[in-house]
């Protein structure tokens, strides 16, 4: 009876973690992390012999007689124990992925003068809607602009006006935009 | 030759220590810790490569080497066991360490500055202890110790792709890591043992059922953490979003951990579900090698693409495991052979390959291929263009490189089982490889340059040039000669592959004993 309510328990964790984890609101991501890993948890605590009252630890070692059935496994509490400082370092960390980019995105929104709209992503719209998928998308090459200041934009801006200068001056060789661009960037 | 065990402590405890030790240098002088903290990994890692040396001079001529933690017999206290594939892929992993502190001393940014060197030991430390752990949970822990540092390696700087990525790539494997230890628990809930060893004694006596579930949560665990077929998915979204020191040093370490964690569970637990489930194992090396392929020639940023060639690459070392499935044990053992000797070849041209493309993408500040922000680099960077051509046509399987041989011994081996389908299919996907390089050789090194090369990239400067050209120049003349003087690397892949193979030499090696002995005395007497 006491093992079949914590199967029960056990499932019911893992089968709600797995559905909050699908959702598409981070809270939910992060509740459905921590049940998943308290299911585990659980688990791993049946496993040891959920019975209340027995000791986890032979006191009289010389009446052993090498019957475990009178105790407690010890082990799978030590396992959890583990298991949970992990499982709460994961989701601590998750927590401030989830922090960081609600930032991110205010930011964002703040920049540009729409308003953020509640708009479902549709897998199926047409693909000029839909940024992600294979093709480059612009978050792509955001790393970089961390280490990039505004000189990369000054120099784009020269090579794109001797491009344009290029063009007026030789139009049928062309030869000329190569040499020009080696001298200005290297 | 005796070997002392307790030199297996050294790969997990010298990281360990260092990146401990190098954390204090950001509150004693923030402004040279950097400079400290590369110093001392640098002796770090070179300790670490040349204890790895050492053991695998030891593993290979056939010995095991075995440490029991605090004295206490097998399955009661905390063992680490180095064969001989633990230590290939330790030596592996020092190397690859190696070559790629000079490569982020080269190109690194802020970022340098942000702890990168002792999170980059603690992933050592981490890949390290899951190739030495002698038992389920403690591959369990190290998992999640090179787990947490690459979370945060993959997220420093906090950029908006990259947290995109980092909450992908921490679900993804979080739920991989909740199976594995739910695979754990349920061991030791069956059979009373978390060894490996004393698993592999026990495990006939479980019912099927159990076996089965086992081994099924095992290889779903492990293959996400690998990128196989159905579950590769956290990595070409992730991937490409840090910085290239980064991508390469995961695309070198990470998902082989997981390959390793196949390679051991499969020949030591289930032995008969090798056999068993070859014809699964071999449809998801396809699957995967395909999926992988095709990817890498949709996709359109340069590492999107090397991103993918790693799934399709670790395709490959999954067939060499489901052709050990051979009921014929010599068959079995060159497949196994021949999946080692590929994850050799593998290790050392991935990382040089993806090092060479973050090289590409830091000298143009941009990698995509549909913008045309590529190209025109042949004539301004000959070398770079040199050294990116051989890395492809070793990752694509061309003759004189270590590509060409892993290849053949795996189609070999395939065709001696009498496997053609598979056989086809990595042919068909080496030829598929190597246009999706050829497409990324067009767009990066021909062509007219449309974009200028940024004045503080990394190949720009003499010291520069030398700091980030030379390891992976270094990596491919490894290549060139795993390629050119392959015997010797494949015997030592074949002797690797036998002892993965003896499951009773790795039991009696560690000697799981049942008998319980009482710390204290009295019951002793």
């Amino acid at each position: 009876m006491n093992i079949l309510m914590m199967a029960l328990v056990v499932g019911v964790l893992f089968a709600t973690g797995t559905y909050l984890i699908l959702r598409r609101r981070p809270i939910r991501l992060i509740l459905g992390l921590g049940l998943l890993s308290h299911g585990v948890n659980l688990l791993l605590f049946s496993l040891g012999g959920a019975e209340r009252g027995l000791p986890p630890i032979v006191v009289d070692k010389a009446a052993f007689t090498g019957d475990i059935s009178g105790f407690v496994d010890p082990l799978p509490q030590a396992l959890i124990l583990t298991a949970i400082v992990i499982g709460f370092g994961v989701t601590a960390f998750t927590v401030v992925l989830v922090n960081r980019r609600h930032a991110l995105a205010e930011e964002a929104v703040a920049d540009v003068p729409v308003v953020a709209s509640r708009k479902v992503v549709d897998p199926f719209a047409p693909m000029e809607h839909y940024s992600g998928g294979l093709d480059a998308d612009p978050d792509d090459y955001e790393w970089l602009e961390y280490s990039v200041s505004d000189e990369l934009s000054r120099a784009r801006q020269r090579i794109h006006e001797h491009a344009a200068a290029d063009a007026q001056l030789d139009e049928p060789t062309g030869s000329g935009k190569a040499n020009n661009m080696n001298e200005e960037s290297d | 030759m005796t070997l002392s065990p307790n030199w297996l402590a050294a790969p997990i405890v010298i990281p360990m220590l260092t990146a401990a030790l190098s954390l204090a240098f950001t509150r004693w002088n923030r402004r040279t810790a950097a400079k400290r903290q590369r110093n001392l990994a640098a002796i770090a890692i070179g300790l670490n490569l040349l204890v790895a040396l050492l053991l695998l001079v030891y593993t290979l001529s056939g010995n095991r080497l075995v440490l029991q933690m605090g004295g206490w017999a097998a399955p009661f206290g905390i063992t680490v066991i180095a064969d001989g594939l633990t230590a290939i892929l330790l030596t592996l992993t020092g190397l690859v360490a190696a070559a790629m502190l000079p490569f982020a001393v080269g190109t690194l940014d802020q970022r340098e500055r942000m702890s990168f060197y002792p999170l980059m030991l603690f992933l050592l430390m981490g890949v390290n202890g899951a190739y030495l752990a002698g038992d389920l949970f403690n591959l369990y822990v190290f998992f999640e110790v090179l787990l947490m540092s690459s979370f945060v390696l993959l997220t420093l700087g906090g950029q908006a792709g990259q947290i995109n990525g980092g909450i992908r790539y921490v679900v993804l494997n979080l739920v991989a890591s909740v199976l594995f230890l739910a695979a754990a628990g349920l061991a030791y809930g069956a059979l009373g043992t978390l060894n490996m060893a004393h698993l592999a004694l026990r495990i006939p006596q479980a019912p099927v059922a159990v076996q089965t579930l086992l081994a099924g949560l095992l290889l779903i665990a492990f293959s996400s953490k690998a990128a196989l077929f159905p579950l590769f998915f956290w990595l070409p979204s992730s991937y490409h979003t840090p910085h290239p020191v980064v991508t390469a040093f995961f695309g070198g370490l990470l998902t082989k951990v997981g390959i390793y964690a196949l390679f051991r569970t499969f020949t030591l637990l289930f032995p008969l579900y090798l056999v068993e489930w070859q014809s699964l194992l071999l449809t998801i090396a396809g699957l995967t090698m395909l999926t992988g392929v095709l990817g890498a020639l949709a996709a359109n940023t340069m590492r999107r693409v090397l991103s993918f060639q790693i799934i399709s690459q670790v395709g490959y070392m999954v067939m060499g495991l489901g052709l050990a499935g051979s009921s014929d044990a010599t068959l079995a053992s060159f497949g196994m052979a021949a999946g080692i000797f590929y994850l050799i070849h593998h290790m050392v041209v991935e990382v040089a390959l993806l090092m060479v493309g973050g090289a590409t993408e830091l000298e143009v500040m941009s990698g995509s291929l549909l913008q045309r922000r590529l190209g025109g680099l042949m004539g301004r960077r000959p070398a770079l263009a040199v050294i990116f051509f051989v890395a492809a046509f070793a990752l694509a399987g061309m003759p004189p490189t270590s590509g060409f041989v892993s290849k053949l011994s795996l189609l070999q081996s395939a065709l001696q089982n009498g496997n053609y389908v598979i056989a086809g299919v990595s042919l068909l996907v080496g030829a598929l490889t190597l246009v999706s390089m050829a497409r990324l050789w067009q767009h990066g090194f021909w062509g007219k340059a449309t974009e200028p090369i940024y004045p503080t990239a990394p190949l720009s400067s003499v010291s520069g040039r030398w700091l980030t050209l030379t390891p992976i120049a270094a990596l491919l003349t490894l290549s060139l000669t795993i390629g050119l003087y392959s015997a010797p690397f494949f015997r030592w892949s074949s002797t690797a592959a036998q002892q993965v193979l003896d499951r009773e030499g790795y039991i009696q090696a560690v000697a799981p004993t049942d008998e319980i002995h009482f710390m204290g005395g009295e019951a002793h007497d």
